[in-house]
């Protein structure tokens, strides 16, 4: 964790030079901000790593990092993966109602759902409802995709 | 008087049939997501941004209004029968509430919660309308050094109040303010960490954000961690609150609104300080302190009446300075921004009617809320039944609709994938998300107000301290980072 917050730092502080200074009267110019934000990331990356190590070092319940180690259900966070990449590959290729069907219906497996008929079933009405709800009763524009000549 | 004359003024505009309509599809709404677990208000005016814009900002703020107190009074619900809160504000409504609904006295539990609910709903709406005004007349001799030391002020409370420890906060609240940085600088039109990507000039959308950390995030977590089903006590019947249970709610009641509406008003974000709160004074104050946790009323009553006291306190800060300091007064900040609107001191003089009528509008609010909790709680009960692969494969519909609404592009959807998987990690590694989104609103001001502040007076940073007033707020700010350290050092060695 102490890791990702200092890289995230790191990487704030090298995208600094691509900003370009502004030729204003500014005292303080569109890089001081980002200076600031970068420090203080780094600052505090620093410091969550010396509490993890003393923590490790005094006793194993001290408050300062109790990372919840609750074992990881891979095989849902596997399907979630999935739902999300694939409605957002299928979201301007094939229309909002496929992806999101086949989005609800992936996510369905990720919470161990043991009916996959009445899932698909919800999923196609939901997504369709929403689809005519949002894009002709409210008026948002919504990808139709393959179906654009039925819907 | 001038107060009053306004107040009905805002009446005039909240009781029109269309100002009802609105009010009341925002309390059904609230209502609703505040009982579902997984989604709450932040999330629901986040999702409801792109079809809200299409009706005048009256109407849109009376329901992002009516979903943040509705979703007070729902959170409630699945605290006492699911042992789960619905909402983080409601969290420790779940320890004798639910054990109020295991002896069969669900029905009891709800209506202590409905009923306190609208007595302290009602007394933080009066707060709101008597504080905003003189808040106002203070708010006008602000200028950016005191704008700047206000939001400072905002940062040290939020971060070290949300949150286990200080540190995950100040992470949270320094994640918000990288992203706040990604676009066109507002003073000099330098576009910052677009990393050349046009679709990031303008910035990372605020609903961008609280859809990825709220929904995708809370999505993944949970099906990452898989708690075990909740079971739903059933409510039987309808039994009224007796005798005793009447005697013993008033005062927590009232002791909650007197607590939640001014913690709701300072910088230190949301609901669930003033509830904790609330429970521990009952539990201090209570003759039988061993009943709590163990089916005590007052553990029920206090902090759902602080709960929502806490909400109208939210909106002081926020119409009247400009100030966010829950989620989902930051998103309505950004819905105001959306509709060229600044709230803050001139809005009361500029949009009376949008500001009373919002407030008004709460009134009437808070009356639905009660007619619809407090007889049809176990109807809304049902509403636990939906099982959580639909419940959860739903919310992802909604967060892409919402998401892609937003701009028409895809790009956004992909992005609130990406801060979803940010904001599992952060939950992951118990880091709280509310930080993050407050400062993603506030850090852009306050860098403007900063740079401002040292245009006005020529680059001399001392500016800060040499107003009386901002020279106050950031010794106060110094105060809340330094002061628990020191407390925690000097406690340290008399334990051992």
């Amino acid at each position: 964790m102490a890791g990702v917050v200092v890289a995230l730092g790191v990487f704030l502080l090298l995208g600094i030079s691509d900003i370009p200074l502004g030729a204003g009267y500014d005292r303080i110019g569109p890089r001081f901000f980002p200076y600031a934000v970068a420090a203080g990331l780094i600052l505090l990356g620093g410091m969550l790593g010396i509490s993890t190590f003393r923590v490790k070092n005094t006793t194993p319940k001290a408050s300062e990092l109790s990372t919840p180690s609750a074992p990881l259900n891979w095989v849902s966070l596997g399907y979630l993966t999935l739902a999300l990449l694939l409605s957002l590959a299928l979201l301007n290729r094939a229309g909002f109602v496929v992806a999101c069907s086949a989005q609800f219906w992936l996510a369905a497996r990720a919470f161990h759902s043991k009916r996959p008929v009445r899932d698909a079933i919800v999923a196609v009405v939901l997504s369709t409802v929403v689809y005519f709800a949002f894009s002709h009763l409210l008026g948002l524009t919504l990808p139709a995709g393959i179906l654009e000549r039925i819907l | 008087m001038e107060t009053l004359s306004a107040l009905l003024q805002g009446f005039s505009v909240a009781l029109q049939p269309t100002s009802l309509f609105w009010a009341f599809v925002g309390v059904v709404l609230g209502t609703i997501v505040g009982i579902l677990p997984g989604i709450g208000p932040a999330l629901t005016v986040a999702l409801l941004l792109p079809v809200t814009f299409q009706l005048d900002p009256v109407y849109a703020f009376i329901i992002f209004a009516g979903i943040y107190y509705g979703a007070m009074y729902g959170g409630s619900t699945t605290s006492i029968l699911m042992n789960t809160p619905g909402e983080s504000g409601s969290m420790i409504t779940a320890i004798d509430g639910h054990a109020m609904a295991r002896q069969g006295r669900a029905s009891a539990a709800l209506a202590t919660a409905a009923i306190g609910s609208f007595v302290a709903g009602t007394i933080g709406t009066m707060g709101l309308t008597f504080v905003a005004p003189v808040m106002v007349e203070f708010a006008l001799t602000f200028g950016p050094a005191e704008y700047f030391a206000v939001i400072v002020l905002g940062f040290t409370t939020i971060s070290a109040v949300l949150g286990n420890t200080p540190l995950r906060g100040l992470v949270s609240l320094f994640f918000g303010l990288a992203l706040g940085l990604v676009g066109i600088d507002l003073q000099t039109g330098q576009a910052r960490y677009t990393l050349g990507i046009p679709q990031l000039l303008d910035g990372i959308d605020v609903v961008v954000v609280v859809v990825g950390l709220f929904a995708v995030g809370e999505t993944l977590y949970v099906a990452a961690t898989q708690h075990e089903e909740g079971t739903i006590a059933k409510v039987k019947g309808w039994t009224w609150m007796s005798r005793s249970d009447w005697r013993r709610s008033w005062k927590p009641w009232l002791r909650g609104a007197v607590i939640g509406f001014p913690i709701g008003g300072l910088p230190v974000g949301g609901a669930e300080i003033p509830t904790f709160l609330s429970y521990w004074l009952e539990k201090r104050l209570s003759k039988n302190p061993e009943e709590f946790g163990k089916g005590a009323i007052e553990g029920v009553a206090g902090p759902e009446a602080a709960n929502n006291a806490s909400t109208a306190g939210v909106l002081v800060p926020l119409l009247t300075l400009g100030l966010p300091t829950s989620a989902t007064a930051a998103i309505m900040l950004a819905a105001f921004q959306e509709y060229n609107l600044q709230p803050g001191p001139l809005l009361f003089a500029s949009n009376p009617e949008l500001v009373w009528g919002l407030i008004a509008s709460l009134f009437v609010g808070n009356f639905m809320l009660l007619a619809l909790n407090l007889p049809l709680a176990p109807l809304w009960a049902r509403l636990l039944e939906i099982p959580q692969p639909l419940l959860y494969g739903g919310i992802l519909v909604f967060s892409t609709l919402g998401t892609y609404s937003l701009n028409n592009s895809a790009f956004d959807v992909g992005l609130m994938f990406l801060i979803g998987i940010a904001g599992f990690f952060m939950r992951r590694w118990d880091i709280p998300v509310a930080p993050a989104i407050i400062a993603m609103i506030l850090g852009p001001m306050a860098e403007q107000q900063l740079r401002r502040a040292l245009a006005i007076s020529q680059g001399d940073a001392t500016v800060f301290f040499r107003h009386p007033l901002s020279a106050t707020l950031i010794a106060l700010a110094g105060l809340v980072v330094m002061v628990p350290p020191v407390l925690r050092w000097i406690r340290r060695p008399r334990q051992r």
